[in-house]
């Protein structure tokens, strides 16, 4: 309201003192524009040159973060080589470990080898010695004294060293059937056997009251085997029956898909338990009281099992409940192929 | 009368044992046993100058086993193990047996035990 109550020349002079005022004002406010816009410029120079220089900033930055980036790829890279490498050299460990295992194994293997083979070695020289012993004794007691021994005497000590020579030849090319066969140079020479009439001839050829023993076998049936291989094997599971076995005693063969079964039965006591798993190794022996006075070789079955393996057969123990014993070969019907 | 005790399960080594030990009047077998513990009981009752002493016997006892006892039970006897096993002999050094024969010398047999006997003063 106070404005409204000036007079024009007040209007006036106030308006020319604003004017004046204001050209002044001008003056000065386009000289202080001029200057803010230079500065305006200046700041905005400078901050453009910060915005360029925070851009430079933020690409470095950008650039430090893309090589850290890259340095932390390259040791995630690293790190999984090392993973690896580190892999494979637990699996080289690994594998290191089974190898000695596998050596281990193969020491405790070879160690049993060589007792086995010391064992062999030992029971071969006494078994060999033995009626070598009685031999050498005998004769020489009938070189030294002939003259003064009767006739008797001569007669009984000619016969044990005739005894016992025959025991030393059936020990003697035992071992070294069986030394052909370990040594895989024994050669099965197989053809197709007739088995009734083979069983037959066998049990004719055999010693002892083989006449007794009961053969069941269908006429037909045929065994691709080595005939002097069979021979052995039944012989030997004959003799066995008597020996170590009680009578009667009985052959069965079958037939089962492509291969034939000859069994050997008898009524003994049958082979104690603890000594099935050594029945087929060498100088098999069960400490028992009646084998005691009934001495083999020992060799026997071992030698049974390696003819039956080399004409593709096999050979096996089964008891008989409650008491008695067989021993079984299984062999091929045909030639292997020719089924 | 030289008293032999043979402790042997073989028949013919046990026929040839006495043949050999016929041939000299000054021995004569006084028993013939064929396991250990036989052998136990029979050296008490004949009381042998020298006990033939086989390795592998019938039963559960070894020659070898029972060497030391027959030694302790007749101190003056003389041991000899007459055996077919060469690989007992290490086992005999320094043991109750006085001499180690292998049975395919036998011939040795008797000579052994007709100097055991004389160094003893018993011939």
């Amino acid at each position: 309201m106070a404005v409204s109550t000036l007079t024009n020349r007040e209007t006036m002079a106030h308006k020319d003192m604003a004017h004046k005022d204001t050209s002044s004002r001008v003056n000065v406010a386009g000289a202080h524009l001029d200057d803010a816009a230079t500065e305006a410029a200046d700041y905005t120079r400078a901050i453009l040159n910060i915005l360029d220089d925070i851009g430079e900033e933020r690409e470095k930055q950008a650039e430090s973060q893309r090589a850290v980036l890259n340095i932390l790829e390259d040791i995630d890279t690293d790190k999984i080589r090392l993973q690896s490498t580190q892999k494979a050299l637990l699996n080289i460990l690994d594998d290191f470990d089974a190898e000695r295992l596998k050596a281990d194994r193969a020491n405790i293997d070879l160690r049993v080898v060589n007792e086995a083979m010391g064992s062999f070695i030992d029971v071969a020289a006494h078994d060999l010695r033995s009626p070598l012993a009685s031999m050498v004794g005998f004769s020489s007691l009938l070189t030294e004294n002939w003259a003064t021994l009767s006739e008797q005497n001569r007669l009984k000590f000619v016969s044990t060293i005739n005894r016992q020579s025959h025991k030393l030849a059936d020990l003697v090319n035992d071992l070294l059937t069986l030394s052909s066969i370990e040594g895989g140079v024994l050669r099965a020479q197989p053809e197709s056997i007739v088995l009734s009439e083979a069983i037959s001839a066998c049990l004719a050829a055999a010693s002892g009251d083989t006449a007794s023993v009961s053969v069941s076998c269908a006429p037909h049936l045929v065994a691709w085997v080595d005939p002097n291989h069979l021979e052995r094997i039944i012989d030997n599971y004959v003799q066995n029956a008597f020996k170590y076995g009680d009578p009667p005693v009985r052959i069965e063969v079958t037939y089962l898909s492509g291969t034939v079964e000859i069994r050997v039965i008898d009524h003994g006591p049958g082979v104690p338990p603890e000594f099935k798993s050594k029945l087929f190794g060498k100088f098999a022996r069960a400490d028992v009281p009646n084998t005691r006075d009934k001495k083999g070789s020992g060799l026997g079955l071992s030698i049974v099992r390696g003819l039956a393996e080399a004409n593709g057969g096999l050979a096996r123990y089964e008891p008989i409940l409650p008491h008695g014993s067989c021993f079984l070969v299984i062999l091929p019907e045909s030639e292997p192929g020719q089924q | 009368m030289k008293k032999i005790l043979v402790v042997e399960d073989d028949p013919d080594v046990q026929s040839l044992i006495k043949a050999i030990f016929s041939m000299d009047p000054r021995f004569s077998i006084a028993r013939v046993v064929e396991s250990a513990e036989e052998a136990i009981e029979a050296v008490g009752m004949t009381a042998p100058e020298i006990i033939v002493l086989d390795y592998n016997l019938m039963g559960e006892l070894s020659g070898l086993d029972v060497a030391q006892q027959l030694k302790d039970l007749a101190p003056q006897t003389k041991i000899i193990m007459f055996t077919a096993h060469a690989e007992v002999e290490a086992q005999t050094q320094d043991g109750p047996t006085d001499v180690f024969l292998l049975k395919t010398e036998s011939m040795r047999l008797l000579p052994l035990a007709q100097q055991m006997t004389t160094l003893m003063g018993f011939a």
